[in-house]
This record gives C-alpha cells, sequence and structure tokens, in this order.
C-alpha cells in the first residue's frame, strides 16, 4: 500500500475548444500528497488549481500524464478512487430546498453510511461548523456564507481518507474560516489528508503543512510556508509609504518592492536598525513587520496572487 | 485509516440519492400544484369538442404526463449541475453515476405522481378498464417515464447555461407529447404518416391503450411496429442513459 495519498507525474490537461485557441490548464505537473498531511495549492486566477483538482478528483480526464490516489491509478480506475475521496467543489451549492440537516444527512446516506452513523456525523458537524442555529432552515434562506459552511460541514462529515476542497472558506467570516481551519486541522489528526486550494495568503500559512505554487500550469515552487517565507531573503519587512525616490539607499538591505510612492524592504533582524537609521535620516516614516506569505508569494510569481 | 480500494456495486447509491430528490421536489409546492395545467387544459378542450372522445384523452393525460416528467428530469439536472455543482460534490464519492440519474429521475416521479394516478383512476372510471387493461396501463406509462427520463438526463449533459434550458426543454417534451396521436386517436391521423408517430414513446404507447379499448384500428403491422419500437427503444434509451450518464461523470 502506498504511503502517498496522491501522486502526480507530468500531469498536463489541455483544453480544446472549437473555434477557440487551445489552453494548457496544467503543462506538467509532478507532486505528491503524503497521508495524512494538508497541503496548499496557491496560484492566480486561471493558474491550474481547480484543474488539477478536477482530476485527482475523479471529475476531468487529464489530457497525458499519471496520477494516483492511494496507489491507485484515476484515470483507469476512477470508480476505485471514489469511495474514499470527498470534494468541496468550487463555488458549490447545497440543494436550496434543504435544510443544513438535511444536507448533510442525506448526502451521508447517498454515500452508504448506514441511519444511525449519519445522524450521528450530521450533529457533529453542524456542531463543530457553527450551524445550529440555522440547521433547521432551508437553504434558500441562507446567507452566502452559512451556504458555504454548509457544504464544508458536507464534505467534513464524510471524514473521508482524502478530502479536496477548492477554495473551502469564500465568503465566510473571520470566525467561520477558523472554524473551518480547526476542523481540518481535527480531521488530519484522526489519519484524514487535505488538499485545498485558497486565494487566501493567511490561510494558507495558518492551515497547510506544505504548499505548492503553480503559475501557468507549472509548479514553480513547493515546500513549507517557512521555507518560502525564507527565500525572500529576510524575515522582516519595512514598509516605506513615502521611500519610493530614495529606493537606491535601502537595495543593499535586501529585495525592494515598489508600489507608487511607497516601497517595501525585506531585512534580516541583525540590520534592520541600520535600515531604521536610513530611514530616520531621511524623514521617512516606517513601518516594521514580520514578512508574511504575501511578500513570499509576490517574489516568486512576480504578481500578486489577486492578479489577473 | 482505511484505505482498501474496492469498486461501487452498480446503481449504488440510487435509492439514498431517491430520497435527496423527493424532499428536494417535495418543495416545490407551486410547482407540484400547476403539474398538470397543460394536461387539464387538453382534457377541457376535448370534452367541449368531443365528449365521446374523453376516455381516450384521459389515457392521453395519463401518458402525457409521464412523458412529461423527462422535462422535469431535463431541468432539474442541468439545474443541479450548472448552479450548484451537485454533479461533483455527489460525483466525486461513492454514489454510482447511473444511480445519481436513476435516483433523481426517480425522485421526482416519486414527488409528482400523485396527480397522475388521479387522472388514471379517473379514466378507469370513464373507460371501464379490466384488471389487464390495467395493467397495460400502468406498464405503458411506466415505460413512457423511463424513455423520457433517459431523454431528459442525456439532453441535460449539453446545456451549459440555465437561460437556455427552460424554452428548448419544454419545447421538446410538449411537441411530441401533444401533436402526435396521445390525446386524439390513431385513426385521425393521416394514414401514410402513422409509421412516424408509432415509433415515438408517447403516440405509440397512447395508440397501443386506443386499440386496447377499441377507440383506434390499427394494422396489425402498425400495431406490431408500436410494441416492438416500444420494447426496443425504452431498453435502448436507458442502457444509453446509463452509459452516458458514467461517461459523463468525468469531463474530457
Amino acid at each position: 500500500m502506498s504511503d502517498l495519498a496522491l501522486r502526480a507525474v507530468d500531469l498536463r490537461k489541455t483544453y480544446v475548444t472549437k473555434g477557440s485557441p487551445s489552453v494548457n490548464a496544467l503543462a506538467g505537473v509532478t507532486m505528491d500528497v503524503r497521508r495524512g498531511e494538508r497541503l496548499a495549492l496557491l496560484g492566480r486566477n486561471g493558474a491550474g488549481k481547480t484543474t488539477f483538482l478536477r482530476i485527482a478528483s475523479t471529475l476531468l480526464r487529464p489530457s497525458s500524464g499519471t496520477i494516483e490516489v492511494f496507489g491507485v491509478d484515476v484515470d483507469r480506475h476512477p470508480e476505485r478512487v471514489r469511495p474514499y475521496i470527498a470534494v468541496v467543489p468550487q463555488e458549490g451549492k447545497p440543494f436550496f430546498h434543504l435544510t443544513p440537516r438535511e444536507q448533510i444527512y442525506t448526502y451521508l446516506r447517498a454515500r452508504g453510511f448506514g441511519r444511525e452513523t449519519a445522524r450521528t456525523r450530521t450533529e457533529e458537524s453542524i456542531q463543530r461548523m457553527g450551524l445550529a442555529e440555522c440547521a433547521d432552515r432551508l437553504a434558500i434562506t441562507l446567507s452566502g456564507g452559512q451556504r458555504q459552511r454548509t457544504m464544508v460541514a458536507t464534505v467534513i462529515a464524510t471524514q473521508a481518507p482524502l478530502l479536496f476542497l477548492d477554495e473551502p472558506t469564500i465568503g465566510m467570516d473571520p470566525f467561520a474560516r477558523r472554524s473551518v481551519w480547526e476542523s481540518l486541522r481535527e480531521l488530519t489528526r484522526r489519519g484524514s489528508t487535505i488538499v485545498l486550494t485558497t486565494h487566501y495568503l493567511d490561510e494558507a500559512d495558518a492551515l497547510s503543512q506544505r504548499l505548492y505554487i503553480i503559475e501557468r500550469g507549472h509548479v514553480i515552487v513547493s515546500g513549507t510556508a517557512e521555507d518560502l517565507k525564507r527565500s525572500v531573503g529576510g524575515t522582516l519587512k519595512v514598509q516605506l509609504p513615502q521611500g519610493a525616490a530614495a529606493v537606491e539607499l535601502f537595495r543593499s538591505f535586501g529585495a525592494c518592492v515598489i508600489d507608487g510612492e511607497a516601497v517595501t524592504v525585506i531585512v534580516a533582524p541583525e540590520r534592520l536598525g541600520e535600515l531604521m537609521g536610513v530611514a530616520v535620516g531621511q524623514h521617512l516614516t516606517a513601518t516594521v513587520g514580520p514578512v508574511t506569505l504575501e511578500e513570499a508569494f509576490l517574489n516568486v510569481v512576480g504578481r500578486s496572487i489577486d492578479e489577473d | 485509516m482505511r484505505t482498501e480500494v474496492g469498486s461501487p456495486r452498480p446503481f449504488g447509491g440510487l435509492r439514498a440519492f431517491l430520497w435527496t430528490e423527493a424532499l428536494v421536489q417535495a418543495h416545490e409546492e407551486l410547482a407540484m400544484a400547476t403539474s398538470m395545467v397543460v394536461q387539464g387544459v387538453l382534457l377541457v378542450f376535448v370534452w367541449i369538442l368531443n365528449p365521446a372522445l374523453i376516455g381516450v384523452a384521459l389515457l392521453g393525460a395519463v401518458i402525457f404526463s409521464m412523458f412529461t416528467m423527462g422535462q422535469r428530469v431535463l431541468n432539474e439536472a442541468a439545474y443541479i449541475r450548472i448552479d450548484h455543482k451537485a454533479n461533483e460534490l455527489y460525483l466525486a464519492g461513492p454514489l454510482t453515476a447511473e444511480g445519481y440519474f436513476l435516483g433523481l429521475s426517480s425522485g421526482i416521479l416519486l414527488v409528482y405522481v400523485g396527480p397522475v394516478i388521479a387522472v388514471g383512476i379517473l379514466a378507469d372510471l370513464v373507460v371501464h378498464l379490466t384488471a389487464l387493461e390495467l395493467g397495460v396501463l400502468v406498464l405503458l406509462a411506466g415505460v413512457v417515464w423511463v424513455c423520457a427520463a433517459s431523454i431528459g438526463y442525456t439532453l441535460s449533459t449539453a446545456f451549459r447555461d440555465n437561460r437556455a434550458i427552460w424554452a428548448y426543454s419544454s419545447l421538446f417534451f410538449n411537441v411530441f407529447g401533444v401533436l402526435p396521436p396521445v390525446f386524439y386517436p390513431l385513426d385521425l391521423f393521416p394514414s401514410a404518416l402513422r409509421p412516424i408517430v408509432l415509433l415515438m414513446p408517447p403516440s405509440a404507447a397512447a395508440s397501443i391503450l386506443q386499440t386496447m379499448i377499441g377507440a383506434a384500428h390499427p394494422t396489425p403491422g402498425q400495431l406490431d411496429l408500436a410494441v416492438v419500437g416500444l420494447a426496443v427503444e425504452v431498453v435502448a434509451l436507458f442502457l444509453f442513459a446509463v452509459l452516458w450518464a458514467r461517461r459523463t461523470a468525468r469531463e474530457r
């Protein structure tokens, strides 16, 4: 039995549409996910994250390459993979004419769980995701965030060995996002493996044990969030709102990112005092903070994650 | 963590998904209340124009109602796929593609079959069907439903935009359910074109019923065409829909 929950080798997907140019959504992605791991796929819109997730979850056929889930070839034996996976689709919605309680329960029953197990897990999932107050209201009357929580609660309740979540916390408030994070951590403690895509870099930082950044169908970097942040060249960032004109004075301290009149300098802690001295000498105000995944992403990809 | 892999059995999850869909449909009170409006209007027209044909029209209404369930399958399958991504949620799991298709169709049938049974009882009161004739009516209604659900699910996979669904789906099912001799006897239809309508599931089923009660007089060859055609069609359409459901569970 494979120690890997998921393994992809040189996975490619080209969308061919009559009358339109072909689109290379995946251009040779190789990655592995260990059992019990929480892995995040990061990338801008159209980078290929959802395509990868849909291929891995048996919903889309690849153009070439191989992909295995628990050692089983996804493309050749999707029916053998499906019992062991569960998916929160991107922009998926619960049935509008079911309540969250009905949605979760009937979904578990459709997956083959017995009545008693389905009932117990439904109640657990409702509590865990903070849906108790709206559990008996039709989904059509719920807010966007509550509907999304219902989707996540539905899939989490399966406790499937491998869960794919495509932007699971989109539209949720910060408290709900943290409930999802804690639920996902709990699932991996029990042995499930989680692969998620997200646009929230703080989410990837807080939740993932490893991450892959995908850009234009290629994996351009992989590792832990800490690895990625270290690769920027320092652990602190100094933001100088009026510092762009004096950027040449700061280049020797580390990477500089100019945004209009502002400049952000990445600096090692031991050189912070020296840099601040230069800033004061130029009568510049400065804010100091830790380097986040945002800077790391910008450094690696060259563009913000929100930039199309 | 258990990760031994195995294949789900054919039609796995059908019953549970049937109840899911029935629960969803049961909240659609307005759709349920209006489900027999077209049939009702046509029955009123027949009653006004020629009351002697009301028995034929009532039997036709049963067949037409079962046929238009395919339209509901089409609408629902396309809507929950496009708008809710329900197919992705359910099919990336142990629920089989054929269980999804047949569960969805059967859930709709369960909720909407009540008024059809009422029309069937009314037809029985008017026409005085024997037990055998009643059995044939039920069988043909079932056959027409299988054909319609199979056509509806298969067509649903062609839609990419919700706005297109409503217009085309009602066109298809109403034209094939109303234009051919379903609400009126086969004998009133031009004889040269009869082989065509006898190959359409709703008019073939209605013609068999009309022959049974003596309201239509097709040649033995025409009756054979209706019976054999319907038998072949129901098997072929159902098998195709199952294979199509499996094939479209994954995009290419």
